[in-house]
C-alpha cells in the first residue's frame, strides 16, 4: 500500500511537471485529486480497510504524499500564471503619450481677468476693500471732484466720451472717479482698490484703445506719507515681477495728487539691461501715483488737516500685455477665440 | 518742446565735466519728461553744400532728374528724385561715404557710387529727414529735397561741410509737452535753465535788459475791455525798422529748436518767446494806427490770420483790434494784414498777458494750437511782459541801427498774484514725506528756486516767486513737492504703513462674478470675452430693438458704434458670427455693465438730486454648435450649473413678453427668491440669420446686481440628513404623453404618490418617428426608501403602481 502511494506521488509529480497549460493542469488535478474518482482520492479511500496500526503508519505517508502533490499543483499553477502574465504584459501596453479621450473641456478666462484677480487678491490680503463704480459717470466725479475743473488743460490729456442730451455725464476716463465717491460713502480711514473699465475718445491702433482697464488704489489715514506710498508700490512691483524688482519714481503732474509721480519698475524681461519691450531703458512705466490733493480730500468731506493719503493707478490692460507679450491691444476686445483660448 | 543745450548754457555755467546726458537724466528724474537728446549734425559727415548746375530729365525715368552738382573741388553727376530740384539751387549733397537714413528712420546707409536706371550717380541730393535735419527744416512734401538757397549767409559756402555752414555744434533736448502742462515757467530756455542751475548747484545768470527810452512822436493808446481776459497789455512803437534777415547767430538758435527764421522782427518775437516763454507780437504800425483795443469778437465776425485762413469768430474769442479793424486773435494768432513785412518801417511790439481759459477755449475751438496759445494756456506770469518787451526793443535797436522807440511804453494792467507769504509748519515735510530733510537743504532748494523763505520758530514763511504763483504753486503741498523733487524721490525710503488688522469688507458682486466665471470656465468649458460697451444702430436694428431706448455718445470715435449697450447680446452675437467658422461649437460669456435710460440710486454730484442712469452688471453666456439644433438646453445647463455652485434654487417661469430677438417657444424667465432676474432662450433664428449666423444660438442672461441682493437674503439650501442604513430601491417608469404635458406637471403628481418615494429623476425624453406625432416619451427613475426598515417587494410594487396610476389618471398617458 505504501509503495502504491509512493508510486502515485512519483508519477504525479512527473505529470505535473510536464504540464504546459492551465487546462491540462486542471484536468490532471481532477484526475488525481477529484473528489469522486481522483486516483489519490480512491487510494485514500482504501485506508479505511487497513488495520489501525497499519493505517497509522500508512496514513502519515498518505498525507505527506497528498500534501506534496497539492504543493506541486500550487507551484505549477503559479508558474503558469507567471508565464501567462509575462506573455500578456506587452499586449497591455498603453501609449503613455496619448491624452485622455474624449478631451476634458476647460474654458479660459480673459487675460485681463487673470491679472485683475491676482491683484485683487494681493490687495485684499493687505486689507484693501475692492470697490466697483459706475462706468457712465458724472462729469463731477470724473473731473471736478478730483481737482480737474472745467477748462483745465488736464481735460485735454484725457479725451472724453460725452453723452448726447446728458451734459453732465461722461464715460469715465479713469477709475479715479471713485476716489471721492468712496470717501463720501465710507469716510476715512480708507483702504480701497477700484479695478474697472475706462474709456477715452482715442483712435485705436496696435497701442491705443478707447476701452481699457485700470486699477485704482488709495489709502487714507492719519500719518500716511510719501514713504508709505513708495512702500506699497514697491510691494506691488515685487508681487508682480519678483523680489529683486526695483521701483523708480519721477515727478509727473496729475491734478488730483500733489506731489504726483509716475512709477517705473525694472524691466522684468531684460532685468534692467535694456530690451525691445522697455525701449532699451531698462525700465517699464506701469503706474501713476501721488499724495492725494487736499482739494480732493475736501470734496470727499475728509478732514484734510487730520488725514492724508496716497493714490495710485495701474494700467491693467498694459500689465496684461506686458505679462503675455501681447503685441496688439486690439486683440483684447476682439472676442477672437484664437486669441482668447491661449490663456 | 525742443531745448538747445548751448542756449541753456547761456544762463547756467555748466562745466565740460557735466554731460548733456547727465543734464537730461537729472531733469527727467526731477522736472520733466526728456524724451531724448540729439546731437546736431550727427549724420552730416561727408555732407557738403553743393550748387545744382544743371538738372535735366533722366533719359529712362519720368520722375528722376540727372543733375550736375558743383561741390567746390569737383563736379558730380547725381541722379535725383527730388520734386523741387532745380538749376542754381543750393542743396545738401551727400558725397560718397556719407551715411544717410531713408525717410529718417531705420539703419544708416553708406553712399557708394551706383547706377540708377542706367545712369551713374556719385552721391545724393538729400532731403532734410535723410540727414537728421527734419526738425530744423521740416519738408512740406514727401519728395522735397532740402533747399539751402535761402540761408542767411550764403557767400562762398559751396563745398563747405553743411554742419559748419549751419553752425551745428549743439545738442537738443526733446521735452514732452504734456509733462510741462503745469509749469508755465518752463516754456522757455531761461526757466529750464533755472531748474538746471538748482539741480547742479550752479548760479543762474540774471536776465538783464535795458530800460526802453520812450519817444513822444507816436501817440500809442491801448484800451482793455475786460482785465479778467487780458490782465496786462504792454506795447511800444519802434520806428526806423528795416525788415530783413536776422543775424546768423539768431537764425541758428531758432533753427536749432525747430523754428523757421522769417525776418528780423518776427524772429525777435519768436526768439524771446523761446527764451522767456512770453509770446510777443509785432504789428506794422502803418496798418494799425495808434489805437489798440482788446475786446471780445462779435459772433460771426470773420478774420483772416497770418496763415491766410479765414476764421469765423464766436462771442467768446478775445481779439486785438484797432478801431473796428481786427488785428489778431489775442494770444493765438496775428492777422495777415497787420503783420510785419519787407516794407514795414515802424512796428508796434505787443507783450501781453491773456487769460489761460480764454485762450485755451478759442485755440481749441479754432484748431489753432499755436506756440503762443500753448504757453498762454498754462497761465503765464504777467511780470514777464515787461522784461520781454524790453528785450524785444533792445534787439530791434541792435539789428536796425536807425531804430528807436517813438512812443511811450504803454502798460495797461490789472492783476493780482497770490505770492503769499504762506506759513508752513516746519515739520510738514517730515509729516508728508516720511523722511527728515535737513532744514538747510530745504532752505537751499527753495531759495535757489526763487522762493523767499523766512524761518520762524516752528514754521517757515514762504513767498512764492511770481513765475510760479499763477497757478502752479498755491498750497503747502506744492512746496513740499518742490523740496521732495530736488531732495530726490530716490532718497525717500520705502516703508509699508501699519494698520489695524480689520478684515476688508467683501465685495459680493465681485465674488459672484468670480464664482460664476469659475463655473462656466472650469465646469462647462466656456471662454470669457470682453467686448466694447458700444453698439451700432445697425446691430440694434438687426436685433429688432428700438434705438430710442439707447443712450448715445455725443462724440463717438466713429459713427459706427455710438450707442451704449442695453444688454450684452449684440456684441456677443458678433463674436459668435466671427468664430463659428473656426470651431465646431462656440461657448462664450461676458460679464459687464449695461446702460439703461432709467435712473439709478447713484448721485450725479455730492449734493444735487440728479441721478445717473442705471448700470447693472449682467452675465450673458452664449452657445452655438454646428450640430446642435436646440441649444436652449445648453443655456439651461449653464443656468443649472451656476445655481448648483451657488447652492441656491432657481425657478423657471414662462415669459409674458417676447423680445424681438427671442425665440417665442424656447424662452423662459429665471427667478430666484421671488425676483425675476434672468432669461434663458434661443435667439430667434430669423434675427440670427439676419446677423449672419446660420446656427441656432442659446443664451443665458442673469442680472448679477439683482442676484447678489437676492443671495444676501438666502440660506444655503444644503439640508443634511443621515443616510438610511436600509437599502433603497429604484424603479423606472416611462410615459407616452402629449407634447404639451410638462415635466413639472408630471413631477408634481409623482411626488404626491408615496411617502416612500425619495427621489424622482427624469433620465430620458424621446420625440421622433418611433412614436406618434405630437407625443413624447418621458422616462423617470423613481427611488424608494424607508428610514427604519427594509421595504417589502409588495410595498414597492404597490407604490410604483400607484405612481403610474396617478399619472395615467391625471394625463392622457400610456405607460411603457
Amino acid at each position: 500500500m505504501q509503495s502504491k502511494f509512493e508510486q502515485l506521488k512519483t508519477e504525479a509529480l512527473l505529470a505535473i511537471k510536464s504540464v504546459s497549460d492551465k487546462i491540462q493542469l486542471e484536468d490532471l488535478e481532477n484526475k488525481l485529486l477529484g473528489r469522486k474518482s481522483g486516483e489519490l482520492t480512491n487510494l485514500m479511500k482504501g485506508l479505511k480497510d487497513l488495520t489501525d496500526d497499519a493505517r497509522k503508519v500508512i496514513g502519515v505517508v498518505a498525507n505527506e504524499v497528498k500534501k506534496d502533490i497539492e504543493m506541486a499543483f500550487a507551484n505549477k499553477k503559479n508558474e503558469l500564471l507567471n508565464l501567462d502574465w509575462a506573455a500578456a504584459v506587452e499586449k497591455e501596453r498603453v501609449d503613455i503619450t496619448q491624452p485622455t479621450l474624449p478631451h476634458s473641456e476647460r474654458g479660459t478666462f480673459h487675460p485681463n481677468t487673470i491679472i485683475q484677480k491676482d491683484l485683487e487678491d494681493f490687495f485684499t490680503s493687505m486689507g484693501f476693500v475692492v470697490l466697483d463704480g459706475p462706468e457712465l459717470e458724472s462729469d463731477f466725479f470724473n473731473f471736478t471732484a478730483v481737482n480737474v475743473p472745467e477748462n483745465h488743460p488736464a481735460r485735454d490729456m484725457q479725451d472724453t466720451f460725452y453723452i448726447k442730451n446728458h451734459p453732465g455725464m461722461v464715460m469715465r476716463t479713469h477709475t479715479s472717479s471713485m476716489q471721492v465717491r468712496s470717501m463720501l460713502k465710507q469716510g476715512a480711514p480708507l483702504r480701497a482698490i477700484v479695478p474697472g473699465k475706462c474709456y477715452r475718445n482715442e483712435a485705436t491702433d496696435p497701442r491705443h484703445e478707447h476701452t481699457f482697464y485700470q486699477l485704482e488704489g488709495f489709502v487714507i489715514d492719519e500719518h500716511i506719507t510719501f514713504a508709505h506710498m513708495k512702500g506699497v508700490l514697491e510691494a506691488v512691483a515685487k508681487h508682480l515681477y519678483g523680489a529683486d524688482t526695483q521701483v523708480r519714481l519721477r515727478p509727473k503732474y496729475y491734478p488730483f495728487v500733489e506731489p504726483g509721480v509716475n512709477g517705473e519698475v525694472t524691466c522684468f524681461i531684460c532685468k534692467g539691461k535694456g530690451c525691445r519691450v522697455c525701449k532699451n531703458t531698462g525700465w517699464l512705466e506701469i503706474f501713476g501715483a501721488g499724495m492725494i490733493h487736499p482739494n480732493v480730500l475736501k470734496e470727499g468731506k475728509v478732514d484734510a488737516g487730520r488725514y492724508q493719503g496716497f493714490a495710485f493707478g495701474l494700467g491693467l490692460t498694459r500689465l496684461a500685455m506686458l505679462k503675455y507679450g501681447i503685441e496688439d491691444i486690439r486683440h483684447l476686445e476682439s472676442g477672437d477665440l484664437k486669441f482668447l483660448k491661449q490663456f | 518742446m525742443l531745448i538747445s543745450y548751448n542756449w541753456l548754457k547761456k544762463f547756467v555755467n555748466l562745466s565740460d565735466s557735466i554731460t548733456v546726458e547727465e543734464v537730461a537724466a537729472r531733469l527727467k528724474a526731477t522736472t520733466v519728461e526728456v524724451e531724448g537728446t540729439k546731437k546736431q549734425g550727427e549724420l552730416l559727415n561727408n555732407v557738403v553744400v553743393g550748387k545744382v548746375i544743371s538738372a535735366v530729365k533722366h533719359p529712362n525715368a519720368d520722375k528722376l532728374k540727372l543733375c550736375r552738382v558743383d561741390v567746390g573741388n569737383e563736379e558730380l553727376q547725381i541722379v535725383c528724385g527730388g520734386s523741387n530740384v532745380s538749376e542754381g539751387m543750393l542743396a545738401a549733397i551727400g558725397k560718397i561715404g556719407a551715411k544717410v537714413q531713408w525717410h529718417g528712420e531705420g539703419e544708416l546707409i553708406e553712399l557708394a557710387p551706383t547706377k540708377i536706371r542706367g545712369e551713374e550717380s556719385f552721391g545724393m541730393i538729400c532731403a532734410s529727414d535723410e540727414i537728421g535735419l527734419r526738425e530744423m527744416f521740416p519738408a512740406k512734401g514727401e519728395k522735397e529735397i532740402l533747399d539751402l538757397s535761402n540761408l542767411a549767409d550764403k557767400k562762398n559756402i559751396v563745398g563747405v561741410p553743411l554742419a559748419e555752414v549751419l553752425g551745428l555744434n549743439d545738442t537738443i533736448l526733446e521735452i514732452d509737452n504734456k509733462s510741462l502742462s503745469n509749469r508755465p515757467d518752463l516754456w522757455g530756455h531761461y526757466g529750464m535753465a533755472r531748474e538746471v542751475a538748482v539741480l547742479f548747484n550752479r548760479d543762474l545768470k540774471k536776465y538783464e535788459t535795458a530800460k526802453i527810452k520812450p519817444g513822444k512822436d507816436f501817440k500809442l493808446k491801448v484800451e482793455i475791455e475786460d482785465f479778467k481776459l487780458c490782465p496786462r497789455y504792454m506795447a511800444v512803437a519802434v520806428s526806423g525798422i528795416k525788415v530783413g534777415p536776422s543775424p546768423k547767430w539768431l537764425q541758428e538758435k531758432l533753427l536749432a529748436v525747430g523754428s523757421n527764421p522769417i525776418n528780423n522782427i518776427v524772429d525777435i518775437t519768436n526768439y524771446i518767446m523761446l527764451e522767456l516763454g512770453q509770446p510777443l507780437h509785432a504789428f506794422d504800425a502803418a496798418k494799425v494806427g495808434n489805437k489798440i483795443g482788446v475786446r471780445l469778437a462779435k459772433a460771426g465776425e470773420k478774420f483772416v490770420a497770418l496763415d491766410e485762413q479765414e476764421y469765423i469768430l464766436s462771442g467768446s474769442d478775445l481779439m486785438i483790434v484797432s478801431d473796428n479793424k481786427l488785428l489778431g486773435i489775442a494770444g493765438v494768432k496775428g492777422g495777415l494784414e497787420s503783420g510785419t513785412y519787407v516794407d514795414t518801417t515802424t512796428v508796434i511790439f505787443e507783450s501781453a498777458n491773456f487769460s489761460a481759459a480764454g485762450v485755451r477755449k478759442t485755440s481749441t475751438r479754432l484748431g489753432l494750437r499755436t506756440d503762443s496759445a500753448m504757453r498762454y494756456e498754462k497761465n503765464l506770469d504777467p511780470n514777464l511782459c515787461e522784461v520781454a518787451l524790453q528785450r524785444a526793443v533792445e534787439l530791434a535797436l541792435e539789428f536796425c541801427p536807425e531804430a528807436k522807440a517813438v512812443s511811450k511804453v504803454v502798460d495797461e494792467k490789472k492783476f493780482y498774484l497770490a505770492t503769499g507769504p504762506i506759513e508752513l509748519p516746519s515739520d510738514i515735510f517730515a509729516k508728508k514725506l516720511g523722511v527728515d530733510i535737513p532744514q538747510k537743504d530745504i532752505l537751499n532748494i527753495l531759495s535757489r528756486l526763487g522762493f523767499e523763505v523766512k524761518p520762524k520758530k516752528n514754521s517757515f514763511l514762504i513767498t512764492i516767486p511770481t513765475w510760479r504763483a499763477t497757478k502752479d504753486i498755491a498750497i503747502a503741498e506744492d512746496i513740499v513737492e518742490e523740496v521732495a523733487r530736488f531732495y530726490g524721490y530716490e532718497n525717500i525710503p520705502a516703508v509699508l504703513p501699519s494698520f489695524p488688522i480689520n478684515p476688508p469688507e467683501a465685495n459680493e458682486l465681485r465674488n459672484l462674478e468670480r464664482n460664476i466665471g469659475e463655473t462656466l470656465v472650469k465646469n462647462l468649458g466656456y471662454n470669457e470675452v470682453y467686448n466694447y460697451s458700444f453698439v451700432s444702430d445697425i446691430q440694434v436694428g438687426k436685433m429688432g430693438d428700438d434705438l430710442k431706448k439707447y443712450l448715445e455718445l455725443d462724440n463717438p470715435l466713429s459713427k459706427e458704434r455710438p450707442f451704449l449697450r442695453r444688454n450684452l447680446l449684440p456684441n456677443l452675437l458678433e463674436n459668435v458670427e466671427n468664430n463659428i467658422e473656426n470651431y465646431p461649437e462656440v461657448k462664450i460669456f461676458e460679464i459687464g455693465k449695461v446702460f439703461s435710460t432709467k435712473q439709478s440710486g447713484l448721485r450725479l454730484d455730492s449734493n444735487g438730486d440728479s441721478l445717473l442712469p442705471k448700470q447693472d452688471t449682467w452675465l450673458a453666456a452664449m452657445y452655438a454648435g454646428k450640430k446642435d439644433s436646440t441649444p436652449f438646453w445648453q443655456a439651461r445647463r449653464a443656468l443649472e450649473n451656476i445655481f448648483a455652485e451657488l447652492k441656491t434654487e432657481f425657478q423657471i417661469l414662462p415669459a409674458d413678453l417676447v423680445q424681438p430677438w427671442e425665440h417665442p417657444t424656447r424662452l423662459a424667465l429665471v427667478a430666484c427668491g421671488g425676483e425675476t432676474l434672468g432669461v434663458i432662450c434661443e435667439i430667434n433664428p430669423l434675427v440670427a440669420q439676419n446677423l449672419g449666423i446660420e446656427q441656432r444660438v442659446g443664451v443665458l442672461q442673469l442680472n448679477l446686481s439683482l442676484l447678489i441682493q437676492v443671495l444676501s437674503k438666502q440660506k444655503d439650501k444644503t439640508n443634511y440628513k443621515p443616510a438610511s442604513i436600509y437599502p433603497a430601491v429604484t424603479r423606472d417608469l416611462a410615459f407616452l404623453v402629449k407634447k404639451e404635458v410638462t415635466h413639472q406637471q408630471i413631477l408634481k403628481v409623482l411626488n404626491k404618490s408615496s411617502d416612500l418615494l425619495k427621489d424622482v429623476e427624469l433620465f430620458d425624453v424621446y420625440e421622433g418617428n418611433k412614436i406618434g406625432d405630437g407625443y413624447k416619451s418621458m422616462a423617470y427613475r423613481l427611488t424608494y426608501a424607508h428610514s427604519d426598515r427594509t421595504m417589502t417587494a409588495d410595498e414597492i410594487d404597490n407604490a410604483v403602481k400607484k405612481a403610474g396610476g396617478l399619472v395615467k389618471k391625471e394625463f392622457d398617458v400610456e405607460i411603457r
